[in-house]
């Protein structure tokens, strides 16, 4: 996996040499930049950023009297055709709650335009500045700039100022478009220590250097005798400041793929995390540094570790929930259900309660931190091991670095005699083992009541299954008619399961109709529907008229019919990033054709074997002909959930053979 | 004295609750009315007052039965507000299946929100709305929302129906107003449900409509707006962010707009003006000057919607745009006048629905419509229309978004209703031409011309500028009849003078043809297979419509492996009938050289929902031909 190289570079960056920075400053628009039609490095980018300077202080403010976090950003880009226009529009957002707000301010904005050889300035004026309220606790500034065409460079500055002593936000690198150069500093007062984690495929230059500076107070005191007389006195605090400049140059633009977990875990940043402070004449504080000591914050919560204790509000319905339950699974079970059936999942991810157990459980709903708290404290009032597990959902990003904001959401975990079971009481059709897929993001934290904490590999092992029986007869004239059973098991199951969920059969019927070739479907059942724990089974009868081809008197059938995958989901010539299936799986199709009285096999397809290198996949092919029928044998076995993007070509030679393979024809001739 | 008071208070107590369940429970919702339906509507009332040319109050009370999370959206508790239109209480009540009280939602539990979004930058509008999460289905949620809002140029329409799979046990409208401001209303659609008038005065008017059963929603029916029941009203004589107005015909509509909104916002820098008059030069004719101008702004522009107070209906000042450069759809067409009457070409501001789908300002219902403006310039007896926020498209082009509609153009005399350019069916060509050749282990190597015109031209010319991966996965979807395709040279030509698109496009692909024993079989058109599959409906009830039609021809020539024999070639193939023309011809020029010929050309018309079958026969036929497979045989 690349995303080692992580750890691997930024070793060797600590250590390199500080190298010359180039200037830019606000307000130094050349007639090159100005005159300059495509990108030098990506002809087809609309618009690049041509630089980006941004610096995170952490200093003493003589009003507030305590130290703030000033965070000044400049930026310069060129716009280079009409599609980058959307350049021209920008967006700071900031924090307005009672109590902590955030100010944002916008100045120095110009847009730049080569007019007759000349350079033209137009200025941002307040009409094109806008200050909107988002919700709550988020409001944004947005400036639209002036004048802008295509060649345009526009220039603006803004500064966040927020009153509190540890807000260094996250400086992305990289954008949906390049980057000639992007620099960002924190100065830190050496009372603060903070850990920086850096994420991405491309890596950023790191110098650091030490510098001393100063707090000066004033404060005045009034003495009052005859005449009251104001004597002003200064105290001077001296300090080092570190200052830690990072510098990337000519960074490329992040584009979508496919198959893609989350693209933000791939944009080249910098986060900081508090992990520690020391004031003069006070006792050292830490933060979170590594995950022991991040997963003992969370705990310490009132909102995590307290809520987990509270038991007082289920008892007596558990009480007679667990009467006469005496094995582990069948607690577990009667458990599980019993929070899915009591509080509905409002949709809010977090670790933490939001409204508390015991009010989720009174009202019915809550986040996912209230249900699944409550279910590992019900777990544990039931006598089981159980302990709670952080996770990052896919759409959070992946957990790389140890602080509290690397998470997202939370599960349990029961510790059996064969390993953990891991379960989500916020998805109806979540069991055992059997996540909802938004988890299923490489590993979680598992921590335990001593404060200890443990690794949780959260992306399965198991292969999902989709089998499908095809049992089917060809007549003379072309049609088809049989019998289908597909039975998914695990996540298979249970995407089966939503997919069906809550769909009125006639319009399911209707769309799977209309989904395989025309088909009329009659005798459609299903079985274990409901019964989550067993696999999915729809069972079916079909006749077609379109499902294969009469050519010049003989007859073609794709053994598989509307099952035959025909379109490679890789086309991609290139892939930058890993391919990501969520889970391992398991195609398989057990096929029975009966061949049409008068007819023989003209041609039938080869049995054939493809293997994926390093055990990633098989793919089996298998003909057998006994009379007037023919049997296949068909399955694509995926072993990883991940492929790295080395091992994108031979992920699509893989797809690209089977499909060969696949729509390989029966020919029956007439004899 | 007591004694009573508490006996009364009691009384109406049980009263009240015992009202409550009596409507909310899930077992007095008819049978019917279950059906297909994914919410159930157990009233709808909007009561309207409008006290004055300045005021107008509007209660809504929505009491809906939601059986699935399908039907959540049909809910619709949210309210817009703004500088003007303020909410005076909105409140919802959550029963559940037994018609039990679970839960009350006050104003302060909804969220507010601001509600810009998509293409706006900013807006003062904020949209109050409720967030709940179900307990269990079914349940029942009373919302009720009372607002007050100056603006009577828009009285809301009364549509109930809003959708799909949703039914309707009872809908109520109430409207009262003042005799003298011109109230008017115009009934669309109500064929076919039961909905009855129960009073109309000279200042009240009453619908009710009862017992509408949910329908599903169909491929290729006109949209719910045009298929539902609808009531739009309006007066006329109302007010507008500040502005008071009439509209007793569209000209003085028009002359209104005029006079009162357009009126001072087209004033230039003379530096401007003089700019544009060297730019057009010695340049008489009147449409070639406004090309210029047209292109100016184009360059010079770019599409930012703001939208505060008037700034929402009254365009900003073209000095304004001249100087910032952005602006939206009104600023933009607004600053083209401004520039053209620079140069002494008249234009007219262009009110209308722009849409891909087709949409007509109500020409026999004067009132505030549309939500786009496009700016027309006379060009003899007919009108050049300009799409001021595009930096792309031809001049004069309309494309699929103000395309054959009914519009209102803005003259100083006042305002007139005239239809937009209509594309020919058989102008909105795209015509193929190329050349292919398959190997004899089955690869396939080509290239093709398409030169796409009319409508069609809409949906392809932006390609051009789409980033290299973009084109790649656009391409690779366009074709992906064809696997392990391979894109070579791609090259464009966009000929605006003429309205013409064309890309000239490499391609290869390994295993195209599927080679089994000593045959090989692949289907002969590669390049322009019709695979968009018609849904099998059963039982459709709507009518289904086809809003564009088009002429695609194809000639390709195609060069067959040496050593091999033509087993099996398709038949030439011709159909025609009512929704179009389809044709097919394979012509042999040698042993290994075919010419393929393909014309597909397709009617726009409405249909009833009699004729959907017929279409989806047609639609097959087309899509099987064009599968047509062709196999050699190895010598």
């Amino acid at each position: 996996m690349k995303l080692i190289k992580i750890f691997s570079i930024s070793l060797v960056l600590l250590i390199a040499s500080k190298t010359t920075a180039q200037e830019f400053k606000l307000g130094k628009v050349s007639v090159a930049e100005l005159e300059q039609k495509i990108h030098p490095k990506d002809s087809a980018a609309p618009a690049a950023i041509l630089y980006k300077k941004g610096k995170s202080r952490i200093e003493f403010d003589q009003s507030d009297g305590d130290f703030v976090t000033l965070t000044d950003v400049e930026v310069r880009i060129k716009v280079y055709k009409k599609e980058g226009y959307e350049w021209a529009n920008q967006a700071v957002w900031y924090y307005k709650t009672s109590g902590f707000v955030e100010k944002v301010s916008f100045s120095d904005a110009y847009t730049y335009n080569l007019v007759n050889g000349k350079i033209e300035k137009s200025k941002l004026k307040s009409e094109g500045i806008f200050d909107e309220t988002v919700n709550k606790f988020r409001g944004q500034k947005k400036i639209t700039m002036p004048g802008v065409k295509e060649g345009s460079v526009i220039e603006y500055k803004y500064t966040i100022k927020s009153p509190s002593d540890r807000s260094i936000r996250e400086w992305n690198f990289q954008e949906t478009i390049p980057v000639n150069y992007s620099e960002f500093t924190t100065c830190i007062p050496e009372y603060y220590v903070f850990n920086s984690r850096q994420k991405g495929y491309v890596f950023p230059k790191m110098t650091v250097d030490k510098s001393p500076k100063s707090i000066i107070f004033t404060s005045k005191e009034r003495s009052e005798g005859r005449v009251t007389t104001t004597t002003f006195s200064t105290d001077k605090i001296d300090y080092i400041e570190t200052r830690t400049t990072y510098t990337a140059q000519d960074f490329p633009a992040m584009k979508e793929e496919a198959f893609v977990n989350n693209m933000d875990n791939y944009v080249s940043s910098i986060q900081h995390e508090l992990s520690m402070t020391k004031f003069p004449n006070s006792q050292m504080r830490t933060y979170s540094t590594d995950w022991n000591s991040v997963v003992k914050t969370i705990y310490d919560y009132e909102s995590f570790g307290a809520e987990l204790n509270k038991t007082g509000y289920y008892e007596d319905d558990l009480k007679a929930l667990l009467a006469g339950k005496n094995t582990l699974e069948e607690k577990i079970w009667v458990i599980l259900n019993h929070v899915k059936a009591s509080v509905r999942w409002n949709g809010y991810t977090g670790y933490d309660c939001d409204n508390g157990v015991k009010k989720a459980y009174k009202e019915k709903t809550g986040n996912i931190g209230d249900i699944n708290l409550m279910l590992t404290s019900m777990l544990r009032y039931a006598g089981l091991t159980a302990n709670p597990v952080l996770v990052s959902t896919r759409e959070n990003g992946i957990a790389l670095f140890p602080n509290r904001t690397a998470f997202d959401y939370v599960i349990a975990a029961v510790e059996t005699p064969t390993g953990y079971l891991l379960l989500d009481a916020s998805d109806k059709f979540s069991t055992p083992n059997i996540l909802p897929f938004r988890t299923l993001n490489w590993s979680g934290r598992l921590i335990r009541k001593d404060g200890t904490s443990e690794e949780i590999e959260l992306t399965p092992k198991k292969l999902s299954n989709d089998v499908v029986f095809l049992n089917y007869k060809v007549e003379a004239d072309g049609k088809v008619s049989g019998k289908a059973r597909r039975q998914c098991t695990d996540h298979m199951a249970m995407i089966t399961r939503e997919r069906i969920d809550g769909v009125k059969q006639e319009d399911y019927l209707e769309k799977l109709e209309n989904k395989n070739g025309k088909i009329e479907i009659s005798d459609y059942s299903r079985t274990n529907e409901k019964d989550i724990l067993l696999p999915t089974i729809e069972s079916y009868a079909f006749t077609g008229n379109d499902l294969c081809e009469i050519i010049g008197g003989k007859i073609y059938i794709s053994p598989m019919l509307f099952f035959t995958n025909d379109k490679n989901p890789f086309k991609q010539e290139v892939r930058e990033y890993p391919v990501d299936f969520g889970f391992p799986q398991m195609d398989k199709y057990n096929i029975n054709i009966q061949i049409p009285d008068g007819f023989a096999v003209e041609t039938l397809p080869a049995s054939a074997v493809i293997n994926m290198e390093d055990n990633g996949g098989t793919f089996k092919f298998v003909v057998a002909q006994n009379g007037n029928t023919v049997q296949f044998s068909i399955a694509s076995q995926i072993n990883d959930a991940i492929f790295s993007a080395e091992k994108y070509e031979m992920l699509k030679e893989y797809y690209k053979g089977m499909i060969a393979k696949e729509t390989e024809k029966v020919v029956l001739k007439r004899i | 004295m007591k004694t009573t008071f508490f006996a009364l208070f009691l009384f109406l107590i049980t009263f009240n609750s015992f009202a409550q369940k009596a409507n909310y429970t899930i077992t007095s919702i008819p049978d019917s009315l279950k059906q297909n339906a994914n919410a159930v509507v157990r009233l709808d009332q909007m009561d309207i007052t409008i006290a004055s040319q300045r005021s107008m109050n509007v209660k809504k009370q929505r009491v809906i039965t939601v059986l699935n999370d399908k039907g959540l959206s049909d809910i619709e508790a949210f309210e817009h507000y703004d500088k003007t239109t303020l909410i005076n209480s909105i409140e919802a009540i959550v029963y559940d299946a037994a018609g039990n009280e679970i839960k009350k939602i006050k104003r302060k539990d909804f969220r507010d929100q601001s509600a810009v979004s998509g293409s706006t930058l900013f807006s003062d509008s904020r949209v109050v709305y409720l967030n709940y999460t179900p307990i269990s289905y079914p349940f029942t949620i009373a919302y009720t929302c009372e607002t007050q809002t100056s603006n009577t140029a828009f009285i809301p329409t009364w549509y109930f129906l809003g959708g799909y799979n949703v039914s309707i046990e009872k809908c109520v409208l109430n409207v009262a107003f003042p005799s003298d401001l011109g109230f008017k209303k115009k009934e669309f659609q109500f064929a076919g449900f039961n909905i009855k008038k129960t009073e109309e005065t000279t200042t009240k008017l009453s619908y009710v409509a009862q017992n509408i059963l949910a329908q599903k929603a169909e491929d290729l029916s006109p949209s719910p707006g045009d298929l539902f029941p609808k009531i739009i009203m309006g007066l006329e004589k109302f007010h507008l962010e500040g502005v008071d107005g009439t509209a007793t015909t569209w000209e003085a509509f028009g002359k209104w707009y005029g006079d009162k909104i357009l009126t001072g916002t087209t004033t230039l820098p003379e530096e401007t003006k003089a700019k544009m008059k060297a730019l057009v030069g010695d340049e008489k004719d009147p449409i070639k000057k406004a090309k210029i101008i047209y292109d100016y702004v184009q360059k010079k522009s770019r599409y930012v919607n703001i939208a505060i107070g008037i700034g929402g209906w009254k365009p900003m000042q073209a000095s304004d745009v001249d100087r910032l450069g952005y602006g939206d759809c009104k600023a933009l067409s607004n600053y083209t006048k401004a520039l053209l009457q620079a140069v002494d070409v008249p234009s007219y501001n262009t009110i209308l629905y722009g849409d891909r789908y087709k949409s007509n300002i109500q020409s026999d219902f004067v009132s505030m419509q549309g939500n786009h403006m496009i700016l027309a310039i006379p060009n003899g007896d007919n009108y050049t229309w300009l799409e001021c926020t595009s930096q792309d498209d031809p001049f004069g082009y309309q494309g699929t978004f103000t395309d054959d509609r009914d519009v209102l153009v803005v003259k100083p005399e006042g305002g007139q209703i005239v239809r937009t350019k209509v594309y020919d069916d058989k102008g909105n060509t795209q015509k193929d031409k190329g050349i292919y050749a398959i190997d004899e282990n089955g690869n396939f190597s080509g290239s093709i011309s398409i030169v796409s015109e009319g409508s069609q031209y809409n949906e392809k010319f932006r390609i051009e500028a789409y980033q290299p991966t973009e084109k790649e996965s656009h391409y690779k979807e366009y074709w992906d009849n064809i696997n392990n395709l391979k894109l070579g040279k791609i090259a464009f030509a966009n000929d605006k003078e003429n309205i013409r698109f064309t890309e000239d496009v490499q391609l290869s692909a390994i295993n195209y043809a599927s080679i089994s024993a000593n045959k090989m079989i692949f289907a002969i058109d590669v390049f322009n297979q019709n695979n968009h599959s018609v849904k099998r409906i059963r039982n459709r009830k709507n009518p289904f419509q086809i809003q564009r039609g088009y002429l695609d021809s194809d000639e390709i020539e195609v060069n067959l492996p040496a050593g091999f024999t033509i087993e099996f070639l398709p038949e030439n193939y011709e159909l025609k009938g009512k929704f179009g023309e389809y044709k097919t011809e394979i012509i042999k020029k040698d042993n290994n050289k075919l010419i393929y010929k393909r014309s597909m050309f397709l009617n726009k018309g409405k249909y009833s929902n009699k004729e959907y079958d017929e279409y989806r026969l047609f639609m097959e036929q087309i899509s099987k031909n064009d599968n047509a497979k062709i196999i050699l045989t190895k010598n």
